[in-house]
């Protein structure tokens, strides 16, 4: 056994024997559950994995401090898994029968709600006019906070003695909150609760009603964030053991809001009062408005609110890649009920990467070119084929320089030819194609690139442009190899997921489950013993990358346009990648000055990167002015749909023009031309410039034409 | 309790007259440029035939009957509302059929809750089975662009803060990104598909489960100890009633469901199912229709006509 499977077998305890008496033959997934939704509070207790980061998550989130938050990220950023972390039912599983010192510990109390299931959609239209909603909204959402922070503060003081003591305090401070006309005042905090859900239902039937009745009779009980303010004033007061304690509302899903319901939960974290605050969890197109009904004053960054960014933080944190392994191990210890302390699980996670077969190391590529030798055997390799193609129409059409006959073909084939190294005939022919494209005479290129790759196999090519030049497109050569050699391209190895994942753990989790299907399906097994092969690891993330395309169409017509957009962006991306000659190396990213662009295709730029579709990754730096343009990467989890890079070298410079093509629906039509012209700069024979014998339209001008080589 | 399986379905000719005494006074049916509903059209027998015209289906004047109703706002509440005291009014005891067959499901849904509420015990609904998908799995039967999830109007139910054991039930049919966005928007949920066996025909139900394959990311993990698949006839609105209640009661028994949120995607048949254990048996609980609206759907997307069955459907007293 080498010393990979050795490694793996640490995993071998961790997936225990699955073929439970359900599954009959069918092993069970680790990575089946990706979304926090999915998990119990149990699970979210045993799966938690901290960043080593500062003071970790808690240090990011601040649960302790007074000044709400907003928590923007992505889908699977961790939002959820955060913001539910720090709520009661978490505390209750961490603190056990001592809850009540746990919280004092923690200084904080927190309510975890979605706004998802306020279901607020139901709060429009009907006949009534929009002020009438805005109130029955801010209501409605009074006594369900109030709800929510009643049962948590019954279920954490229920049953003490001080609670008895001062439960009578309590419920009058709180009576004479509702204004109950005539109705007896409850006396027990349990039926204070029971009232709010009577008063709750009874608004539930107005509103289902109103469709049908257009009429809306509701009374309003409770004046705006009387009790959502006045309910941990009274406990605060009251109850020793949460004095201190800041009671802190985590409302997620805060996307699900209109613009106007937004407005209300603005106003509350405007004239929020002590002991309470807020952290508000929203994708980051999730946040319409930051109006207020405070005499419409916003709430600003750094005044009423701070941001937490949490996807950028992680994907930017160099502790991310330990974190995710750590996020892993757990996950496969805990899977398999396996105890694991702190030094184990650290071991586990830093012995990850050998579950997955990668490419041998070896000189040149050898190793990992090898098949190209095989599979060519006695046949000339198709990029030799190409290349020969192209020389041919250049020598047609008086564009090949230095060439005279087709013998010259011949010559020049075989100056470039390597046979035991493919990727430096890829090489070679690479640097003939950037010589021909600087119109040098090509024989005499031919000859000097043979020379050089001579010095480099031999050792003498230091600091040479042979070896710069391979340093930086190798990555571009090895890629457009498995293209030319009908290969998958190679998205493999634990490094190149956590790449993938873009800062949010869950695609990492997608990727993991999907690779793990493929293996199970192909017969290995998984984190057993011996590493996942890499045909799995190539369908799982090719199914994952499909996936994630498909889960980004977001609502509405924009989301087609959007797509539309990306689907462009992909296109030109490939078609400069597998160019004779690349413009820009790894190209997944692009810089543009947006302020020139038409306002439909800010917007839609604007919308792609809230849906993280593209990743706002800084600015750059115009090469021939002083302007900074905004750059922006496709995000890495779509790039094996399009077979790029999934690392960020090289950034091509858009026109507005370009960009408007791209993004604008108002001027698609362009972009077939405008893409085409841009990428034939970069194919041979003619690199952008026209023929001169006229009648050769052959070409591969097509940015979706494919290459048959067999 | 009701019993659903006692309500009257049976089938009608395809071909050939009808017998005289399938009559009614009232027959509404939805305008699609699909066969089996216009040659139904043409076969019934009704004091007025009233033709409803959606604007999701995108049709140009042109195209569509001159004395059909349509209205712009894509509003199901307002929408039936308009057309219903516009041409009918006060029904009174007049015998009611309906072709559910090329409505889109909100308006079919909410018409449901609007009949009770004007006192319409009973009426006959029709469904026309076709011979094939026009794509097989493949179909679009919308432009998939989803321009909301929300509850449909009238369906909206009482709402439960406590959401620990909420359940999302999906009739689950052949848009698949209609299920994927529907299970997205109760992500909390835990979800139950059901799917339409016996389907409509053979073949039907193989091409469904490929189609709903799609959305597993977005409905998630099935909890190992209970079943998140079930099934009821693609075309028996009375059975798919009953089985709705059978999961219900199954998970109630278990642990009490927190809030309950149906949604039916599949056949205008289990659509009816899902109205009707709604109005039956679960008004006044934490129990809501929900539906993902799109801007566009397929004017055809079926060819033939394999039989047209008909459902005597009892409302309950409101």
């Amino acid at each position: 056994m080498n010393l990979i499977a050795c490694h793996g077998n640490r995993f071998f305890g961790a997936i225990r024997s699955s073929n439970g008496d359900l599954m009959k033959g069918t092993t069970l997934n680790p990575f089946n559950i990706t979304k926090a939704v999915d998990f119990s509070d149990q699970e979210i207790n045993d799966y938690w994995v901290d960043i080593s980061s500062g003071s970790g998550f808690t240090g990011m989130a601040k649960p302790t401090s007074p000044m709400p938050m907003l928590i923007l990220g992505g889908k699977g950023s961790g939002k959820t898994h955060l913001m539910r972390y720090f709520s009661y039912p978490l505390q209750r599983i961490r603190y056990g029968q001592d809850v009540l010192a746990g919280i004092k510990k923690d200084r904080y109390i927190g309510v975890y709600l979605r706004c998802s299931s306020l279901n607020s959609p139901r709060f429009r239209e009907k006949g009534q006019k929009e002020e009438m909603w805005e109130e029955v909204f801010a209501y409605y959402m009074e006594l369900w906070l109030s709800q929510l922070m009643l049962s948590t503060v019954m279920s954490a003081v229920g049953g003490t003695s001080e609670l008895e003591d001062r439960e009578g305090d309590i419920v009058k401070e709180l009576s004479d909150l509702i204004h109950l006309h005539q109705q007896t005042p409850p006396a027990t905090l349990s039926g204070i609760n029971a009232l709010l859900r009577d008063l709750q239902r009874e608004l539930d039937g107005a509103v289902n009603n109103s469709a049908i009745t257009r009429t809306l009779p509701v009374h309003i009980a409770v004046t705006r964030g009387d009790l959502v303010f006045g309910i941990p004033r009274a406990i605060e007061a009251n109850v020793s053991s949460l004095r201190g304690c800041l009671f802190l509302y985590l409302m997620d899903e805060f996307e699900n809001l209109s613009e106007v319901q937004q407005k209300y939960v603005n106003t509350l974290l405007r004239d929020r009062k002590s002991p309470c605050s807020f952290k508000i969890g929203a994708r980051m197109y999730g946040i319409r408005t930051l109006s207020t009904y405070s005499a419409d004053e916003d709430n600003k960054e750094g005044s009423e609110f701070e941001v937490l960014r949490l996807d950028a933080i992680l994907r930017e944190n160099q502790n991310y890649e330990e974190f995710a392994k750590r996020l892993i191990a757990k996950r496969l210890a805990e899977f398999n009920r396996i105890q694991s302390g702190p030094a184990m699980l650290d071991a586990n996670a830093k012995s990850l990467s050998e579950c997955f077969e990668e490419p041998a190391k070896s000189e040149f590529s050898a190793s990992e070119t090898g098949y190209v030798i095989k599979k060519y055997s006695g046949r000339e390799r198709p990029y030799f084929k190409d290349l020969r193609e192209h020389l041919e129409r250049g020598l047609k059409a008086k564009a090949a320089p230095g060439m005279r006959q087709t013998t010259d073909i011949e010559k020049i084939v075989q100056w470039l030819k390597c046979p035991n190294y493919p990727v430096l005939e890829k090489a070679n022919i690479f640097f003939l194609y950037q010589d021909w494209r600087s119109k040098r005479n090509l024989l005499e290129a031919a000859r000097k690139i043979a020379d050089e790759c001579d010095s480099y196999l031999n050792g003498r090519g230091k600091g040479s442009r042979y070896e710069e030049g391979l340093l930086h497109w190798k990555a571009d050569l090895l890629a457009q190899l498995c293209r030319d050699t009908d290969q998958p391209q190679r998205y493999v190895g634990f490094s190149t997921f956590v790449e993938i994942s873009s800062g949010l753990p869950r695609n990492l989790l997608i990727v993991l489950k999907h690779i793990f299907a493929w293996a199970t399906f192909n017969g290995e097994r998984p984190f057993q013993g011996t590493p996942i092969s890499m045909r799995s690891q190539q369908a799982g993330v090719s199914e994952a990358s499909e996936w994630f395309y498909q889960d980004a169409k977001m609502i509405g017509r924009e989301g087609q346009l959007v797509m539309d957009g990306i689907n462009r962006l992909g296109t030109l991306f490939r078609g400069i990648r597998f160019s004779e000659k690349p413009s820009e190396c790894s190209c997944s990213s692009f810089s543009s000055d947006v302020s020139k662009s038409s306002e439909t295709a800010r917007r839609v730029l604007d919308l792609a990167e809230k849906w993280s579709l593209l990743i706002g990754v800084g600015d750059q730096p115009d090469r021939n002015t002083d302007r900074i343009d905004r750059k922006y990467q496709l995000n890495r989890m779509l790039a094996p749909r399009w077979d790029l890079s999934i690392y960020r070298r090289g950034v091509l410079a858009l026109t507005p023009r370009e960009l408007d093509a791209v993004f604008d629906p108002q001027h698609v039509k362009e972009f077939d031309k405008l893409a085409e012209t841009r990428v034939a700069r970069m194919r041979a024979p003619f690199f952008g410039h026209a023929p001169r014998v006229s009648g050769d339209m052959m070409g591969n001008l097509t940015l979706y034409g494919d290459q048959d080589h067999d | 309790m009701i019993d659903y399986t006692v309500l009257y379905k049976c089938e009608l000719p395809v071909e050939g007259d009808w017998p005289p005494e399938i009559r009614w006074d009232i027959f509404v049916s939805a305008y699609t440029a699909a066969e089996r509903v216009r040659r139904v059209y043409e076969k019934v027998s009704a004091g007025s035939k009233h033709w409803l015209v959606f604007p999701e289906y995108g049709f140009a004047a042109a195209q569509y009957p001159s004395d059909a109703f349509t209205m712009v706002a894509r509003d199901e509440a307002e929408y039936v509302k308009a057309f219903w005291d516009g041409s009918i009014g006060d029904i009174g005891g007049r015998a009611l059929a309906i072709d559910i067959t090329g409505f889109i499901r909100p308006y079919l849904i909410f018409l449901l809750r609007w009949l009770a509420e004007r006192g319409v015990r009973r009426f006959d609904a029709l469904y026309t089975e076709p011979v094939i998908y026009s794509d097989r799995e493949r179909t679009r039967f919308s432009d998939e662009v989803v321009v909301e999830v929300r509850q449909i109007a009238g369906f909206e139910g009482m709402h439960n803060p406590e959401t620990s054991n909420d359940y999302l039930i999906i009739g689950a049919g052949y848009d698949h990104q209609l299920i994927a966005q529907v299970a997205e928007n109760k992500e909390f949920s835990k979800k139950i598909q059901l799917f339409g066996l016996p389907s409509l025909r053979a073949d039907m139900y193989q091409e469904n489960v490929l189609r709903a394959y799609q959305a597993e990311e977005a409905v998630g993990r099935s909890t190992a100890d209970e079943s998140s698949s079930y099934f009821a006839p693609a075309n028996d609105p009375f059975v798919t009633a009953s089985i709705l209640r059978e999961i219900v009661n199954r998970l109630s028994a278990r642990k009490q469901i927190t809030n309950l949120y149906l949604s039916p995607l599949a056949t205008k048949p289990q659509v009816l199912g899902f109205a009707l254990y709604y109005l039956t048996e679960r008004r006044d609980t934490a129990t809501s229709l929900i539906f993902p609206f799109c801007e566009a759907y397929n004017q055809e997307t079926t060819m033939g006509m394999s039989r047209i069955l008909k459902y005597t459907v009892e409302l309950p007293a409101m």
